[in-house]
């Protein structure tokens, strides 16, 4: 048995994923009342499909006002605020889209290796003497931006001093002229038919057209009233000759060079980055809300699973070596004989300060029976002071231990309780999951914020329920 | 153990390995940790050169292996051809392989190395992942002033914290 491959996965019953309808095998040991909650898992656990629900718990989210479980597939993201992963400037939401989802300030991706432009001091010397202006470097690749003419007067706003190199070019100049022309035709063709409207509302002639081919219609009808476009920078005759020559060889006789359309010889500006913020896919209640800010790393709310689930783990030892309590070996010994029992063992923590009732139920399969002997018991709360308490608590009566051994409690400490499974392979398997339904409640005694009444806080007891697999690994058949 | 010539004013750390017969000039640093090995050959290191910590020089020739001025040899870097010109960098963890040799002015990224065989030419830039190539059109100018700073900063500040070999 490889012991580092044990490991446990929660279950999330996505309402985005398909549900089967074919009953589960419902533990023994859960009554009536909590049958409907394992109808959700359906026979998914065997099916592969299971493996697509599946999550270790540091990925899952937890909404406290579904008390429902969340994966990364059922909550919605939304982003929280812009910023340059290089200079990590936050962008004001509103300007993003002006600045076309870069950053607006120096940060350049270097065209040949895309590494992070530096603005270095051009060595050359200019006029009397001073300084010969400023270059984008790659300390990568060793690409300046010489090779394309690009040097700069000011250390910094380099982009916006690209942009007015760029405006100088005859290709920008026509660009910019081909735009205005046309949303002077689109302006055209947006007003014209609605001071049509009025007067020929009733037409049947207009409706007719309306229906027929719409926009068209309306476009070439105003479109014939626009003035023809009467280029900025090329002679109208450039067009001509450009249709006629788009032979690449042809390229020199161009009204403008052909390299100006390679845009990739240029560097970029980096890209923005988004923090995310994400709600519940359901109640839109918000799960993570990062700080805004770049530098920040902290979230304003985080309501991660593992902070209000247990956590179940498959411990490889219960006991620290100093300890005398004696214990079984926490994962049964490999390979297993077909209808011999042996135990295993999983621990459950507390991750509330209030304390937590715990059941565990199991389903039996085809290929082995697992026998949970402490189907209920208790998690005692979170306290700081358990992470300091490096000694055995020896508070426990011998008594206390007999009884909690004969229910099925293999070991308790801090917030921690180690529980006892019992394994009836029937097939010989290769690898081997136990999934288990872990229902726990506790009570919520935060004041109640509706009522504005903090006195009487509400004792609400919470309860969650959910599917945990516990994967003991891959097991190795021994050599005969 | 071979000999070891330093010119006065090399700077080379006692924690260095240094093995074989080894050859330092003027100016030229040697961090901790670094690793000269005349294996089969001797290794002639120029002037003003910098070999950072980790980085390994090491002869497999007969012939010796000739390093040039004003080289900078980063960290993690291994040299194992027949030898580099002057001025190259030879950026963190990249190598130069097997009987290769660099010109002028060259620069092996990182993680980069070059094929066991070629000669590079002078003013290749060896960068990226899939690694490509291009010749550098700036010459030298824009290094030699950064690397003539290093090589001041760290003639006044390796001496006060490591103990130094001193030259005979």
């Amino acid at each position: 048995m490889d012991k580092a491959n044990a490991s446990v996965l929660y279950y999330c019953p996505c309402t985005g994923c398909m549900r089967t309808s074919e009953a589960p095998n419902a533990p023994s040991e859960v009554d009536a009342e909590q049958r409907p909650l394992l109808s959700t898992r359906g026979s998914a656990v065997q099916s592969g499909l299971a493996v697509m629900r599946l999550w270790p718990i540091e990925r899952l989210y937890y909404c406290d006002d579904c008390s429902e479980v969340r994966c990364p597939r059922c909550v919605v993201e939304e982003p929280a605020g812009y910023h340059c992963p290089n200079c990590l400037f936050d962008v004001p939401t509103a300007s993003v889209r002006s600045e076309k989802n870069r950053c607006a300030r120096n940060c350049f991706q270097c065209p040949l290796c895309t590494h992070v432009l530096s603005v270095v001091e051009h060595d050359g010397l200019g006029r009397d003497g001073e300084s010969a202006g400023f270059l984008l470097s790659c300390a990568v690749c060793f690409w300046d931006s010489r090779a394309i003419d690009w040097v700069f007067e000011k250390a910094t706003g380099i982009s916006a001093q690209v942009e007015r190199l760029k405006a100088a070019e005859a290709s920008s100049k026509e660009y910019a002229n081909l735009l205005d022309y046309w949303r002077s035709v689109q302006r055209a063709a947006s007003h014209r038919p609605a001071t049509r409207l009025s007067a020929a509302a009733s037409s049947a002639a207009f409706k007719h057209r309306l229906a027929g081919s719409g926009t068209h219609v309306s476009a070439a009808t105003t479109v014939d009233a626009v003035p023809p476009y009467k280029a900025a920078c090329y002679e109208n005759d450039d067009h001509e000759r450009v249709a006629q020559q788009m032979a690449l060889d042809d390229a020199r006789s161009l009204p403008f060079s052909a390299d100006q359309y390679n845009r990739s010889g240029e560097p970029q500006r980096v890209r923005l980055h988004m923090k995310l913020s994400r709600r519940c896919r359901i109640c839109h209640h918000i799960l993570i809300k990062p700080e805004s800010k770049a530098q920040a790393t902290r979230f304003k709310i985080q309501l991660i699973a593992a902070n209000f689930l247990p956590s179940v783990t498959v411990p490889t030892a219960l006991a620290s070596p100093r300890s005398r309590v004696s214990v079984l070996d926490p994962i049964p010994a490999f390979p297993l004989r077909v209808g011999s029992t042996v135990p295993c063992v999983i621990r459950l923590a507390n991750p509330l300060y209030t304390e937590m009732d715990v059941t565990v139920a199991a389903t039996s399969d085809d290929d082995v029976t697992v026998d949970v002997l402490a189907s209920q018991f208790t998690l005692p709360p979170f306290a700081e002071l358990w992470e300091y308490d490096e000694e055995e608590d020896d508070e426990s009566t011998a008594a206390a231990r007999s009884d909690d051994s004969r229910r099925g409690i293999v070991h308790r400490h801090g917030n921690r309780v180690a529980i006892r499974l019992d394994l009836t392979p029937h097939t010989q398997v290769d690898s081997l999951t136990i999934p288990l339904h872990i229902i726990c409640s506790h009570v919520d005694d935060m004041p109640d914020i509706d009522t504005e009444d903090t006195a009487s806080s509400s004792r609400r007891i919470v309860t969650n329920s959910f599917w945990a697999y516990i994967s003991l690994g891959t097991m190795h058949q021994a050599s005969k | 153990m071979g000999r070891l010539h330093l010119a006065p004013r090399a700077l080379v750390c006692k924690n260095a390995v240094i093995e074989g017969d080894v050859q330092i000039g003027n100016g030229t640093v040697v961090h901790v940790g670094a690793s000269i090995i005349a294996k089969s050959g001797p290794i002639v290191i120029g002037a003003n050169n910098i070999i950072c910590e980790r980085a390994t020089i090491i002869n497999n020739h007969s012939t010796p292996l000739m390093i040039g001025d004003g080289n900078l040899l980063e960290t993690d870097s291994r040299i194992e051809g027949r030898g580099i010109g002057h001025r190259n960098i030879v950026q963190v963890r990249s190598k130069v392989t097997g009987s290769s040799t660099l010109g002028n002015n060259c620069v092996v990224s990182a993680t980069c190395s070059t094929e066991p065989t070629e000669n590079v030419p002078d003013n290749t830039v060896l960068y990226g992942n899939p690694q490509s190539r291009r010749t550098r059109v700036d010459a030298d100018t824009d290094h030699s002033a950064v690397h003539i700073k290093h090589l001041e900063y760290i003639h006044e500040m390796l001496p006060r914290y490591n103990h130094i070999i001193e030259a005979e």
